[in-house]
């Protein structure tokens, strides 16, 4: 079974002149493992897509499964259970709460799912992304590229079948940025994730098994680069 | 022009973008301004008014002469045949109640055929012929009579009906509500017992009021030293208004302590404009980096904020006045009922809100919200431009430097706790006033080191306890500690008054119903029903206790005779009765380490006195003092053998047993007579006894519990006007969580919008703000407990005491501050309702993707 279905997606946000489209009948099946690159100009639909692909938000018209569940058919609660067990999201920005510490970032998925054990999967988690000797500083003692590792942590600490990324290394350096997508090549690998990675750089699809390339809204191509080890 | 345009670009545009917010600070620095205004209006009205009542138809006299009991009135004779240029003017004054309405009413007695201002009560009716009617009477408007009518009136313990021979206009100074009946002096002495002797005689010298050269004190001090000498003993010339003057002294410090309380509401107020202006200063920190880039300079930075300020403090304080207007009309009605049984009989005045108050609670505003701005507008104006524009400046934290405040809190504290042992200035508790702020202000400075000790000792245990809300609320309180503890300090100062008045009036409550378990003792009391001055029931006719006396079921009576006199310049109330009575009974309790039955032995052998221990710290006497008291046939010197409690007067109270003090005494002032019925006897048979032997009087009759009752519930009335600010201060309090709060939201919006991707539903985000607001609502309580403690102590052992010289034993009424603590914990959890609504209603996408 695939892990995220989207069938002819639209999605339009309306202002007063008149609806703006910003994703058109996109259609796609991604399967567990597989690393997708989203790559296009900023404003061409990519974080619309992760996020109808997040169920943060609903189409205007088409359909999206995730996990075999039908997002525009879950209310509030069936919605966040969905993300609570299925998805995982990474962003540019990293978002980590300031006001607690990694161990206490990481774990925190858990402790909003009530899951059990969540201190120790948190520590496994990080030691997972080599950030163990940093688990009990705050966030605001790492670098970018520590922040965002302790990130993708959090993001895959509940085990997601589906792990969506936003502009993962538009922060970060090459170095860094690509011991990132090293990470999200693990995960696709290591733990059999769907990821979606939105980018606008044609370098980091390198890593990746499809990339979507996308324009105003609608998906101008699709290509599968060859992975350079 | 343009700075018109910087103003409305960058202060109103920026409140107007965020209403709810502006519109809770709005709120809270108008109610705090409001309570301010409505106090001081209210007591303005309920204490005016006794100046025109009184002092009604006075002359500019420059002095008066009084006694003890009254002056003879041939004194008046023999003042009259002096070669002085000096008028002497006689007056008679009495509180009646008007029997038609119920109303007390002011009786005086003029000279109506000689006093120069007998034209303006007796203009309308024009012949003086009317005075050879005995019960002539010239009245205000305000009894809606006409010439010609009978006016029932009850005088003391007696129906008295006058007739109207005309009604007059009083000057713009008084209320229209007054009521006055203006008679002759011989009627006033016949309706009020007093024949052959006046209330006063008031002295005009018309060179006097106008020269103040060297010479004319001089002769002043000669003519001062001729009327003297013409004075028979036990009268004496004091300075016109003396005794006024002292009344709105003590009235005057009772409403310093309402305008304190008032401020409280203020205080909370500006604690909340504070916390404001720093979320501002937060929030448009990346805003100031771009507008100092662009030119602005550091003190351009800092009066944004200040204006912002101002801005809240100018609206606030206009609404607030007005609002203050409507909340001083029901004020002054609480107020008037205190005034009147506590100072001076008086029906309250007109509450006017003059364009002076308005301008007062506009600056006041002002004043208040620009002086709680200047630390954070002073910490905008440091912001380099570089820092606050970089990325990552929104995270900024401001630094709490929790060691300096800790530091600065002790020695507040340790000097306010100093400042309790100094004496009052002029009667007035003002070094209390001082240490009552300096412990609020030390106990803000120390929060911070409260809210970090309080993180430490649960932070690991929060989660595991509470549940991964409890714990996002507790590092969120934790990691913006300058707003929480901004917050938490304006809540314990609402909580911590609210206690401390609750303590205050709770031990004081108490205390009394201790008294009267020793005081009331008798099983009946009677009084005349005539409206009493305070300190002073109008007298009963002594035929009437003889009466009672020999009622088979009554055991034995004591009758209270009480007589008005100044000592020291300070009214005061000296009352004999019988000493063995007293004894027997055990009507009086003494200050500890005093022996009660040797003490009112010893009364009856000499010329030896009690004082009450309002009278003893006023005078400044002790048990061994000696001192003169100004009685009808001269002054007499008495030894103070004891101090008792006290609690039904604040002037004070001597007391002297009747053996040695009634042959000083022309005329038996009875004020109140005691009756112990019989072992066995029904009270309320006594009762329906004595109502019937003083059926042909106007008295009241009182059971021993009605009485208690009935003093509890004054009791209990004067204090709703502190419990109705402290409500406000709380209600103040509560709006500020309200708005932190939802600032909170705003600023945290990305974090909220974060768990939102992370998988927390809803109801966890709402649970979180729910979780702040109790968490901060708890420190909130214990630390307004702690400082409620400190300040009922104060307000007990130092304010109450120098203000009204009352010592009351420490009671703790913990089933009112549960209900209380309870109650505000409770609304301190409502006020999280809007926020946590607001924060499940942000757009996580389109906040997570402002970036």
């Amino acid at each position: 079974m695939s892990t995220l279905r989207m069938h002819s997606v639209t999605k339009l946000y309306r202002s007063q002149e008149a609806d703006v489209p910003a994703l058109r009948e996109f259609s796609g099946e991604f399967q567990p493992g597989e690393f997708v690159a989203l790559v296009g100009r900023s404003g061409c639909g990519k974080t619309t897509l992760l996020n109808l692909a997040g169920a943060m938000d609903f189409p205007t018209t088409g359909e999206v499964w995730i996990a075999g569940q039908h997002t525009s058919k879950l209310d509030d609660v069936g919605l966040t259970q969905l993300r609570r067990t299925q998805v995982g999201f990474i962003f540019q920005f990293f978002q980590l709460l300031p006001t607690l510490s990694v161990v206490e970032n990481v774990e925190l998925p858990l402790l909003l799912s009530g899951a059990a054990k969540a201190r120790e999967r948190a520590l496994a988690q990080l030691d997972w992304v080599e950030m163990l000797p940093y688990a009990h500083r705050m966030t605001h003692q790492l670098s970018g590229g520590q922040m965002q590792r302790v990130a993708i942590a959090r993001a895959l600490v509940h085990r997601p079948q589906l792990l969506l990324a936003d502009e993962p290394i538009g922060n970060l350096d090459t170095t860094t940025g690509n011991l990132v997508l090293q990470l999200l090549r693990r995960a696709a690998d290591e733990q059999g994730a769907t990821v979606l990675m939105a980018t606008h750089s044609q370098e980091s699809t390198a890593h990746v098994d499809t990339v979507i390339h996308l324009r105003d809204g609608q998906v101008e191509g699709i290509s599968r680069p060859v992975c350079p080890a | 022009m343009s700075r018109l345009i910087l103003f409305h670009r960058l202060i109103l545009r920026p409140l107007l973008a965020q209403p709810s917010r502006a519109l809770l600070t709005l709120v809270a620095v108008a109610l705090g301004v409001a309570v301010v205004i409505a106090i001081d209006l209210a007591g303005f009205a309920a204490a005016g008014s006794f100046r025109s009542s009184m002092e009604s138809l006075s002359g500019k006299a420059q002095w008066e002469i009084v006694g003890t009991g009254g002056i003879p009135e041939a004194t008046l004779g023999k003042l009259a045949t002096l070669p002085e240029n000096a008028s002497f003017e006689p007056r008679m004054e009495e509180f009646v109640t008007d029997e038609a309405s119920g109303a007390t009413a002011t009786l005086i007695g003029l000279d109506l055929v000689a006093n120069p201002r007998r034209s303006t009560v007796t203009k309308d009716s024009g012949s003086i012929d009317q005075l050879d009617d005995l019960r002539a009477a010239y009245v205000t408007p305000a009894f809606g009579r006409k010439v010609g009518d009978l006016l029932p009136v009850i005088v003391q313990d007696r129906q008295e009906t006058l007739k109207v021979a005309g009604i007059f206009q009083l000057d713009s100074d008084t209320s229209s509500q007054d009521r006055l009946i203006v008679v002759d002096i011989p009627v006033a002495q016949e309706l009020t017992g007093r024949v052959g002797r006046l209330d006063r005689i008031e002295v005009s010298v018309p060179s006097f009021s106008q020269a103040s050269d060297a010479g004319a004190a001089l002769a002043e001090q000669e003519l001062l030293r001729v009327i003297e000498g013409e004075l028979p003993a036990g009268t004496q010339v004091r300075p016109f208004g003396a005794r006024t003057d002292a009344n709105r002294r003590m009235l005057e410090a009772f409403r310093w302590n309402l305008r304190v309380l008032s401020g409280v509401a203020l205080v909370v107020g500006a604690f909340l404009i504070y916390n404001t202006i720093s979320v501002s200063v937060v929030r448009r920190r990346g805003e100031i980096g771009v507008l100092r880039a662009l030119g602005v300079t550091r003190a351009g930075a800092q009066a944004i904020f200040l204006l912002e300020a101002a801005t809240f403090g100018a609206i606030g304080g206009f609404i607030g006045s007005w609002l203050g207007y409507g909340m001083a009309h029901v004020a002054v009605q609480l107020l008037a009922a205190t005034v009147s049984s506590l100072y001076v009989t008086s029906s309250p005045g007109e509450v006017l809100l003059s364009s002076g108050y308005l301008l007062v609670g506009v600056l006041l505003g002002c004043a208040v919200a620009t002086v709680a701005a200047l630390a954070p507008a002073r910490e905008a104006g440091s912001i380099a431009p570089v820092e606050a524009m970089a990325r990552g400046g929104r995270d900024y934290a401001v630094r709490v430097h929790t060691g300096r405040s800790a530091i600065w809190a002790c020695l507040l504290l340790i000097v306010g706790a100093g400042l309790c042992y100094l004496p009052p200035i002029q009667g007035t508790p003002v070094f209390g006033y001082v240490a009552t702020l300096l412990l609020i202000l030390g106990t803000a400075l120390l929060a911070p080191a409260v809210l970090t000790l309080a993180h430490r000792l649960t932070e690991k245990r929060v989660q595991h306890v509470l549940g991964v809300e409890a714990l996002l609320a507790a590092r969120n309180i934790f990691g913006s500690l300058r707003r929480s503890t901004v917050l938490v300090a304006a809540l314990a100062t609402a909580v911590a008054m609210m206690a401390s008045v609750g303590i205050m009036v709770g031990s004081f409550r108490q205390t009394v119903l201790v008294w009267m378990d020793n005081q009331i003792q008798a099983d009946l009391y009677i009084r005349a029903a005539a409206p009493a001055e305070p300190g002073v029931n109008p007298p009963i006719d002594p035929e009437v206790a003889a009466r009672i006396r020999t009622l088979p079921m009554v055991a034995e009576i004591d009758r209270l005779r009480t007589y008005p006199l100044m000592l020291h310049g300070k009214p005061t109330t000296f009352s004999y009765a019988d000493a063995a009575v007293m004894e027997r009974r055990g009507r009086v309790s003494f200050l500890p380490g005093q022996n009660r039955e040797s003490i009112l032995e010893q009364m009856a052998r000499g010329a030896y006195v009690v004082v009450s221990e309002p009278f003893s710290q006023k005078h400044g006497v002790s048990v061994g003092s000696r001192m003169e008291l100004p009685l009808p046939d001269g002054d007499f010197p008495v030894t103070v053998i004891g101090v008792f409690n006290d609690y039904a007067s604040e002037r004070g109270t001597i007391y002297g047993d009747e053996r040695v003090f009634a042959k000083h005494f022309t005329r038996e002032n009875i004020t109140g007579i005691a009756v112990y019925l019989k072992d066995g006897v029904d009270i309320e048979e006594g009762r329906l006894a004595v109502q019937q032997a003083t059926a042909n009087r106007r008295v009241m009759i009182s059971t021993n519990r009605s009485l208690r009752e009935s003093a509890i519930r004054i009791f209990d009335q004067t204090f709703a006007i502190t419990w109705a600010l402290e409500g406000v201060a709380i209600f103040v309090a509560v709006l500020g969580m309200a708005g932190a709060l939802l600032a909170m939201v705003m600023d945290r919006r990305r974090e909220l919008s974060m768990l939102r991707f992370l998988g927390a539903s809803q109801r966890q985000i709402q649970g979180l703000l729910y979780w702040e607001a109790a968490l901060l609502g708890m420190l909130s309580n214990l630390l307004g407990l702690a400082l409620g403690l400190a300040l009922s102590l104060v307000l007990i052992y130092v304010i109450n005491r120098q203000s009204f010289g009352w010592t009351f034993q420490f009671h703790w009424p913990g089933s009112l501050l549960l209900a209380a603590i309870s109650l505000i914990y409770v609304c301190t959890l409502a006020a999280a309702w809007f926020p946590a609504r607001a924060a499940t209603r942000l757009n996580p996408i389109e906040v997570i993707h402002e970036e």
